[in-house]
């Protein structure tokens, strides 16, 4: 293998010293890029959830003018693109960045300058996109940014362009990062550690680059089309380039989806097997199935236009429907995990569990909409809303902070609070669910999605207002986190190599890792399945 | 009504398979964490147990044979939706920015208004006729969406979208754009009313020329 060439260097102290802005803003450690990458996204998710709960304030009561109808679209179309393409995409693939090669035994990433350019055009790219929404005239044409209407004709003003180059950086950035995670996996695995032999998050994360690499070209070439509709908008009078801009965005635009899901379930799938105590079962059907689901999900993206009227429903309705046979086989290796295990319910193990049936919901209505016949009802409306907000923040943001409370003593060296972490936990479900479980029925009741405001005698109040209170509760739970994060940094409690008991090879490692992640103190031990450090215990068992 | 009754008995069916689902996974969550208390009571180690190959090949065909029957079902709705095409009596539906133009086919009857708190323009159509719905826009992409209906079509420029629609009985019902077009893209209401033939014929001839409805 490639790692056995690279003699592992031995922390020197030097290394320690360098924690100056410049040593961290141009690093070329993964561990660092992968740090700067969650935390630069973990503000804008502060920012993002801000600009949602202004929304869900002015659509708290009928006719309400806390935003103009101008400003709503502009919070709506940052709030949208700001999550996906400079949130939770980078947070997915950030994680990475981090754990790939602590989790494979290998001492940096591939091609870490790669790694950090591509940090670097992500945040060029959030700053476009901010600096766009801030314009007078900003960006107002949702996340999809739909030709002709984000032409120069209809959507005047550089905000719009502004908001196209900015989703093209963030975009490159992401296709940079997931390209040199997924060399390290391929190439910089340590010596035994086999493809069928790195964990779950690991092989997560390869599926998930695969797809970064094959949907994120289209997200360039439709912001280059966006482009040339700002510079000629007359090309989109034709109606081919119109429907055609259309294809190529949701051939980005679902793909994207699992990109930010499947780190997630890494996360999840990581947790459960850590604090249930036991391997994570049913390991070779999660590593097949993540492989289908990543191939299906390329095929899948007419869904989004069966009420265009221009799509072949069958075909897509087949590939969207099929894609429930791999992520049965998810939930069988998560059930499957859990049975037979002593659990322990740490913050992650919380947050990894209500991961499995709040996901749940959102895959299942997932399903539902991937019947044209119900599409066609449900398609745009507050139904579609309460579907993937299920999916993304009830689903992949718990998967999130179940990996989060996890690898947070092993990427800092800190103990984070555990009973705020459960407040926040306790809060954050409670939230998450006020404020979605309405979605679904205001879309079936006809509330399309994108409404600046609403008409008093439409029957939407009600229930828009319990979704207003239950963003507050997701607006506190934050609140409790940060907290959480603050306290924590103060009283410096240490985190010991191995807080949780750790199965995989990042929990050898010092809390944080040294440089090279692995020395002379902490070397890789042999590797002979996919939870290493499970082995070493259960062979001392034996043994002693 | 082809789309209300397709609508309905499919989401009846799936989604009552989804709650089975749901309700599934979640007692087999209780029922893991029950194990786990009394595995911890009795002192035992976690199962050593890292897969079930048989039992998950037979899940496996157990999901593909319900994915099946969900994809039948799927095409089944959908080859109801769309009989036939083509109607005698047609009605040009075109969105613009920001409300609804509905123009009768070898009529001189169109109908306009303002929509965004002014008057809302109503589609009027004979109830057990069918009606031929050709759908286009001027501008950007609108979506004519008639909520209790179950259905809607996106409004492309340059392409037109046609559908035929039978309302089984007299009614009003709202309509509302579906797809961001803009500014006032939440006040692009509409009405879809059907009355009786003999009403409707009455509405075309003191329609005739222009007018708003």
């Amino acid at each position: 293998m490639t790692a056995r060439t690279t003699p592992v260097p031995y922390a020197s102290p030097a290394d320690e010293e360098r924690d100056g802005w410049p040593q961290w803003l141009l690093s070329t450690d993964h561990k660092r890029i992968g740090l700067l990458t969650i935390g630069t996204a973990l503000i804008l998710f502060f920012f993002n959830g801000g600009i949602a709960l202004t929304m869900r304030a002015q659509l708290a009561q009928p006719g309400q003018d806390i935003l103009s109808p101008q400003s709503y679209l502009q919070f709506m179309t940052m709030h949208g693109t700001g999550m996906i393409a400079v949130t939770i995409t980078p947070l997915a693939l950030g994680l990475g960045v981090y754990l790939v090669p602590l989790q494979i035994g290998a001492p940096r990433i591939a091609a870490p300058r790669a790694t950090l350019l591509g940090y670097w055009l992500y945040v060029a790219g959030a700053i476009m996109l901010i600096w766009g929404f801030l314009t007078p005239e900003g960006a107002s044409t949702g996340w999809w940014g739909y030709t002709p209407l984000s032409n120069s004709i209809y959507t005047q003003g550089p905000g719009q362009s502004l908001w196209a180059a900015g989703f093209f950086l963030a975009g490159a950035g992401m296709v940079l990062q997931g390209g040199t995670t997924l060399w390290t996996i391929l190439r910089l695995r340590a010596p035994g550690v086999t493809l069928m032999r790195i964990p779950v998050f690991a092989w997560a994360q390869l599926v998930t680059c695969l797809m970064v690499f094959a949907a994120f070209p289209a997200l360039l070439a439709a912001m280059v089309l966006v482009s040339v509709g700002r510079i000629d908008p007359h090309l989109f009078t034709s109606n081919a380039w119109n429907i055609g801009y259309e294809n190529l965005f949701w051939f980005y635009g679902h793909p994207v989806v699992y990109v930010m899901f499947f780190p997630f379930v890494g996360c999840v799938a990581e947790a459960l097997a850590t604090f249930s105590g036991r391997r994570f079962f049913g390991y070779q059907g999660t590593v097949l199935s993540l492989l289908a689901f990543a191939a299906g999900s390329m095929a899948v993206w007419g869904h989004h236009l069966f009420a265009s009227g221009q799509e072949i429903n069958d075909y897509f309705s087949l590939t969207s429907i099929l894609l429930t046979i791999p992520a049965g086989v998810e939930y069988f290796g998560f059930l499957g995990t859990l049975f037979g295990g002593r659990l322990r319910y740490t913050t992650s193990m919380l947050f990894a569990l209500a991961f499995i049936p709040q996901f749940l919901v959102g895959g299942l209505t997932g399903i539902l909409v991937g019947n044209p016949t119900i599409d066609y009802h449900v398609n745009n409306s507050y139904f579609v809303l309460g579907h993937f907000h299920y999916t993304l923040m009830a689903g992949s943001v718990f998967g999130f902070f179940a990996g989060f409370y996890l690898w947070f003593p092993k990427a800092t060296g800190l103990m984070l609070r555990e009973r705020l972490g459960r407040l926040h936990f306790v809060l954050m479900v409670i939230g998450v669910n006020i404020a979605f479980i309405p979605f679904f029925i205001l879309g079936y009741d006809g509330m399309p999605r994108w409404m600046a405001t609403y008409p008093a005698g439409a029957g939407f109040t009600t229930l828009s207002l319990i979704s207003s209170i239950g963003a507050g509760i997701i607006g506190l739970s934050m609140m409790i986190f940060a907290y959480n994060l603050w306290i924590s940094a103060r009283l410096k409690v240490p985190a010991p190599a191995d807080p949780w008991q750790g199965q995989t090879l990042e929990w050898v490692t010092s809390s944080p890792p040294p440089r090279y992640n692995f020395d002379l103190a902490h070397p890789v031990p042999r590797v002979r399945s996919y939870a290493p450090l499970l082995d070493l215990r259960e062979n001392a068992r034996k043994s002693g | 009504m082809p789309f209300q009754s397709a609508f309905h008995q499919l989401f009846t069916q799936d989604a009552t398979i989804a709650a089975a689902v749901f309700l599934l996974v979640v007692m087999a969550m209780i029922g893991a964490f029950l194990l786990s208390r009394r595995r911890r009571k009795r002192g035992q180690d976690p199962s050593r147990r890292d897969k079930a190959d048989r039992l998950e090949t037979g899940y496996v065909l157990a999901l593909a044979g319900i994915v099946g029957f969900l994809v039948y079902s799927s095409f089944a709705a959908n080859a109801r939706e769309f009989p036939d095409p083509h109607a005698p009596l047609r009605v040009q539906v075109t969105g613009y920015q920001w409300c609804w133009r509905f123009h009768y086919q070898g009529q001189p009857v169109t109908v306009d208004a303002q929509c965004n708190g002014g008057p809302l323009p109503t589609l009027v159509l004979p109830a057990g006729r069918p009606v031929e719905l050709d759908v286009t826009s001027v501008d950007v992409v609108h979506a004519f969406w008639v909520p209790d209906l179950r259905f809607k079509m996106n409004a492309y420029p340059g392409h037109v979208n046609s559908f035929t629609l039978t309302l089984t009985h007299p009614g009003r019902w709202i309509g509302r754009c579906a797809q961001l077009c803009g500014l006032y893209h939440y006040g692009m209401d509409f009405y879809v009313q059907a009355v009786s033939p003999a009403a409707f014929d009455r509405f075309l001839r003191s329609h005739g020329g222009t007018g708003t409805s």
